[in-house]
This record gives structure tokens, sequence and C-alpha cells, in this order.
């Protein structure tokens, strides 16, 4: 086997070590996220119980997943809205490419599962125009980047960097000063959210009992993007479903504080349907103030084949709060370059299940597996337990770092690594 | 009449912090300690094989060592290692089920001992922080007793990390990445001791591999001496 798989990303991740404005923006982003994160815990001392909770609801959720996934989807077509089942990437933009069709203008939230299938490309090749509406989304979007933080995506960049790729977008100079910038932002894409034909977001947790979305979020766009445009489509992974609505409610306490260091999100949107009036008449009409369609898409993508997988399974309890990633020595330093689609060890599982194990095979050699996302972890889930037996699998492929071969001669020849 | 110890060095004491074998082993001939080494024999315990994902070398390297300690028929195995100590104690539990001796950490072995030793310590006067390595805190649970055998040093003034204990950075060198990415493991340790709390005179591991990693990412950079425990405790011995 050539070397390619590890020279490239190694390459990665030295531009990345060597890039100080990148290195800023996080070290900024990892000192404000620990200390408001402290605080909130601080201020929540019940939280511990609920966690713990959210832990047994999820190891108890992820073994129904399929199960789940009638139920929401049968309550979900019953109150008007349609529900889809896509095994892979490519069903997932089939179905996405029939629903939005052509020429239409597109507006998005925060989704790291659209990220996952490749949606952006597949809509704008068939003419669509879309607008990132999240901020961090927003702007790496205008600078044709990939995100680098599940819940901070744009976490890399630095104010100063903001302001000129605001100012070349608007034509005009926009200073370095953040509440200018998110000023920006608002006014730009105020007029995108009603004249957009559809709305696409994620959702962070669906309670299966009632066909419930949850969309947890702080700038409000989500609220916008699911209720301006006439079509919302939303669309998950299987592993975000829990049986009831109560559930939910638990799940929706864990994820503020551990995502951002606040006791509650500045807005929780909860959608079982399309949007409905029976004013007149009693008579009931689809599509009063919000859209007309309600489309929702479960997503398995390598979530089941994890579901059947022992060592692994543990991932699907992942809540994406990305607390981990802030507090990984590794993530610190490298950033988005740790990882693939998903990023910081648990993200290395999951690329590794939704994109492929070769596409994290060098990657995986930059953590080590020290454990302090275990510890940090609102689910304690065993993210170094995962990432070892991984590294197993991928040493048995092949995927063997010449350094670590080294060694391993070295230790089979002489009883010590340096081969002394 | 206490049993036979074997003092297991570790592959780094034994070719990179020798200082540190070597003030374990003085630290043991102080403590009238009737001990034995493999010397030249010792071999390797297969900790970075298990790490870098090599699980079918691993196992046979440390099946073999198990062999080679068991057939000592010494029960009592002391590591200046937290590699060894982990490797030993879980790895070798989890393959092999039952391994006929126990390990213990030196910090824990000189902690058992603090009646003997704690009339040899003599003042230190200085600013130290205590770093937990990964394998021996968040991986064993040993956070205290390194700890505590700091604080029976006189005049000496235990600081902490912001981050420590369970929630310690780690070093830089785990898990493979010093030997795959040398130049991560650098940053690493750099960005770790950058949270040094000020003034701090020294900091103090207890694993060769933190202690290596830190020297070589400080660089003489932070004034600060970076020992490894046994040697702090030694220079309060007056060795």
């Amino acid at each position: 086997m050539s070397d390619d798989w590890f020279s490239s990303k190694r390459d990665e991740f030295i531009k990345w070590l060597h890039d100080e404005n990148r290195r800023r923006g996080l070290s900024r982003a990892v000192s404000s996220y620990t200390a408001a994160r402290d605080y909130a815990l601080s201020c929540l001392p019940h939280l511990e119980k609920i966690r713990k909770e959210v832990r047994k609801i999820k190891e108890y959720a992820v073994e129904q997943m399929d199960e789940l996934r009638k139920i929401a989807s049968e309550r979900i077509t019953e109150s008007h809205g349609n529900a889809y089942f896509a095994r892979d990437a490519n069903e997932a933009r089939k179905i996405f490419l029939e629903l939005v069709g052509s020429n239409k203008i597109v507006v998005k939230s925060k989704s790291l599962v659209t990220e996952e299938i490749h949606l952006n490309g597949a809509l704008e090749r068939n003419g669509n125009k879309i607008f990132e509406t999240d901020l961090g989304e927003f702007i790496i979007q205008i600078r044709g980047e990939k995100p680098t933080h599940i819940i901070n995506p744009s976490v890399h960049v630095p104010k100063e960097e903001v302001a000129k790729t605001f100012s070349k977008l608007l034509g005009r100079e926009v200073k370095p000063d953040i509440p200018e910038l998110v000023g920006v932002a608002r006014e730009y894409l105020r007029d995108k959210f009603c004249k957009a034909d559809i709305g696409i977001t994620g959702a962070n947790v669906v309670a299966a009992n009632t066909g419930t979305l949850f969309i947890i979020e702080n700038e409000g766009n989500a609220r916008f993007v699911s209720n301006a445009p006439p079509v919302h489509i939303c669309i998950t992974g299987i592993e975000k479903l829990v049986p009831t609505l109560e559930d939910a409610f638990k799940v929706v306490q864990v994820l503020p504080p551990y995502a951002t260091g606040i006791l509650m999100s500045a807005y929780v949107s909860m959608i079982t349907s399309p949007s409905r009036t029976a004013d007149i008449e009693k008579t009931l009409v689809y599509g009063a103030h919000g859209p007309k369609e309600l489309h929702v898409i479960f997503l398995d993508n390598g979530r089941s084949r994890m579901l059947r997988d022992p060592l692994m399974k543990e991932a699907l309890y992942c809540l994406r709060c990305g607390g981990c990633m802030y507090e990984c020595p590794a993530y610190r330093v490298l950033g988005g370059s740790f990882g693939h689609n998903y990023f910081g060890g648990i993200g290395i599982i999951w690329s590794a299940f939704t994109a492929g194990e070769d596409k994290v095979a060098a990657a995986i050699d930059a953590c080590m597996k020290c454990g302090r996302c275990k510890e940090v972890c609102p689910l304690e889930i065993d993210v170094p337990k995962m990432i070892e037996c991984l590294k197993s699998r991928l040493v048995e492929k092949g995927y063997l770092a010449d350094k670590h071969r080294m060694i391993k001669e070295n230790i089979l020849k002489t009883g010590n690594p340096f081969g002394e | 009449m206490p049993q036979k110890v074997l003092y297991w060095k570790g592959c780094m004491s034994r070719f990179r912090t020798k200082t540190i074998a070597d003030s374990i082993e003085r630290l043991l001939t102080l403590l009238n300690v009737d001990y034995t080494t493999l010397g030249e024999k010792e071999g390797c315990c297969g900790s970075v094989l298990y790490r870098t994902g090599q699980t079918a070398d691993a196992l046979s390297v440390s099946k073999n060592t198990l062999e080679k300690i068991s057939s000592l028929n010494i029960k009592d195995v002391v590591t200046g290692c937290p590699g060894c100590f982990r490797t030993m104690s879980q790895d070798y539990t989890n393959a092999f089920r039952s391994v006929p001796f126990k390990v213990r950490h030196i910090s824990q072995f000189l902690f058992d001992m603090q009646g003997e030793l704690r009339g040899h310590l003599r003042p230190i006067e200085a600013k130290v922080v205590y770093h937990d390595p990964c394998h021996l805190g968040r991986h064993m649970g040993v956070y205290e007793e390194p700890r505590a055998l700091i604080k029976m040093i006189p005049k000496v003034d235990l600081l902490e990390f912001k981050y420590n204990r369970n929630k310690a950075l780690c070093c830089g060198s785990g898990g493979g990445v010093r030997s795959a990415f040398p130049e991560i493991s650098l940053e690493i340790s750099k960005s770790t001791l950058g949270e040094l709390p000020e003034g701090t005179d020294i900091l103090v591991t207890a694993c060769p591999f933190c202690k290596y990693n830190f020297v070589e990412g400080n660089n003489r950079k932070i004034k600060i001496e970076i020992v490894d425990l046994p040697e702090l405790i030694l220079r309060a011995c007056g060795g």
C-alpha cells in the first residue's frame, strides 16, 4: 500500500497547525465555551440526574430505532405530513431532488446530516439556489469552506476574516466588529426567508409517539426556515428518535448547556404537522401562516450497521452537542482537519460509518486516546475504547503508519520500541 | 516477611529517561525493599502495540511478558510507567483473564510505604504543580497518591492546573501520536504547558512519556523544572 492515505492527512494537519488565523479563532472559542459551560452546569445541578436518564433513554431507543421510525412515520402521515426512509445518502439525495425539483430558492438551517449526504452540491447542480442561514454556515458557505465544528461550523474563522469575507460580499467595507458582522448577515438574509420556495432543516430529537420534530437553536433562523417558506423538508438520522415527548424534553434540557454553555436555548421549535386552520366553518385547511407541506426524511446511512456492531453502537447515543470537541487536546490544535465529515474522536467513529473507514485511517492516528472526551460527555460515551477498536480494524486492512510498523518490528526484534 | 518485588522499568526509563529508573532504584534501596529487575531481559509490555491498533502483535508480546514474569513466581510488581501499569493491569486481565501478580504504579507503592518514607523527607521550598498522566489518572483512577506524596515533602506548595484529575489535559505523547505526528505531539505539549499556573517552579509528572514530551515541548522556553515524581521524592530524600 502506498502511504498517500497517511501523507495527505499529515499535510492537512500541518496546514492547520501553522494557520494562525484558524488557531486564533479556535482558541478564542474554546476559552469562551468552557467558561460558559462550567457556569451553566453550576446553575443546573439537577442536570446530573437528567443526563443519566437520557443515557438510559438512548440505550433503549437505539435498540428500537426501526420500530420508532415506523411509529413516527405513521404519526406524521396521520397529521398530513409525509414521511420517508432513506437507506443511504444516495436515496436521501434522490428524495430531495424529487421534492425540490429545479430553479428553486432554498433556505437552510444548520444540519450536519445534509453535509453527510452532500446535499447542497446535488441541489445546486439541479439549478437551485441555496442560502445557508445559520451565521456560521453562512460564513463558510460564502468562503467556500467546509464546516469545522458541528455546533459552531465557522469556529476557525476569527472576526477579522469574517469582516474581509463580508466586505467582499457586499462590495463595501465591513469592520471586524462582531455585532456589526451579525447585523450584516441579518440584513442580507432577511428577505431570503420569505422569498424561498423551500426550507430545509435537521432535527435535534424526534418524539416517536407524536411524530414531533424538535429543533433547538439560538439565532431564530431555523424558525424562519421551517415556517416562512410554503414547504418544509426536515432530514434527520434515525438515531435521533426517542419513544415519547417526555423523553425528548429530557434531551432538550441536556443539549444547550453542553452544546453552547447556555441554560436553555433561545428557541425550541416543536413541529408535528404542516400549518393548518379550521377557523372557517370548522373546515380543515393546510397551509395557514406556516408551510402547506411538511416532509420528514429519516436517514439510516450506516446507523443500523453501527447498531449491529456491539463494540461501536455506543456512538449512536451521541447527542451531537460537540462539547467533547472543544475539550479534545487534538481538536484544539487541529480543528476541522481532525476528522472527516464529523470531527473529534466521536466524529472519527461517525465518519467511519457514514463516509467509510478509509476516510479516517490517518486522522485516527492523531487521537491520543487520552479519554478526556469521555469525562466531559454528558452521556459518558467511551470514545477512546471505540477508537482503539476501529484502529485495530484499520490495521488489519493495512492502514498502519510507517513509524508504527517500525516500532512493532523493533519490539519483535529487540524487545523495545527503539530497536536499541 | 514482605514478598520480593519486581521493579519493571519500562522502555522509556530504560532508554530515554534513565534518571527516572535510577531514582526509583535508589528509593527502593533506601527503603530496604527486597527487589529485583529483569535487566536486559525485560522486553516489552505491549502497551504501544495495543494503543496503535496492532492487536495481534500486542497479544503475542504481552503473553510472552506475562509468562516471563509469572515464571519468576513474584506476586508484587512495581513500575514507574503508567502505560505499563495500565496495560499489565487492564489489557492483560481483558486478554488473559487471570494475571498471577499484582502491579502497582510507583506512586501507589511509595504511598503504601509512607511510614518508612516520611522520616527521610527533607524540605523543598518550591511551588510545585502535578500533571495527571492519562494512563495513571483517567484510565486507572490514581489521582490522590501522587499528590499525597508531594504534600508529604515539607515546605512544598502544591498548586493545581485549572483542569486537573479527570479533566487534566494530555501531554501530547499518548496513543502513538508522538511517533505518527511528532509536530502535533509537541504542539499539544506546548499548549498544556501554557496552562501552568503563574509562579510554578517545578512541574511534576508521574510518567516517563509525559516528562519526555514536556521537556521537548518546553525546549527551555518557560523557566521551570520538569521532573518525574520519583525524582522529586529522591531529591527530598537528599539524593
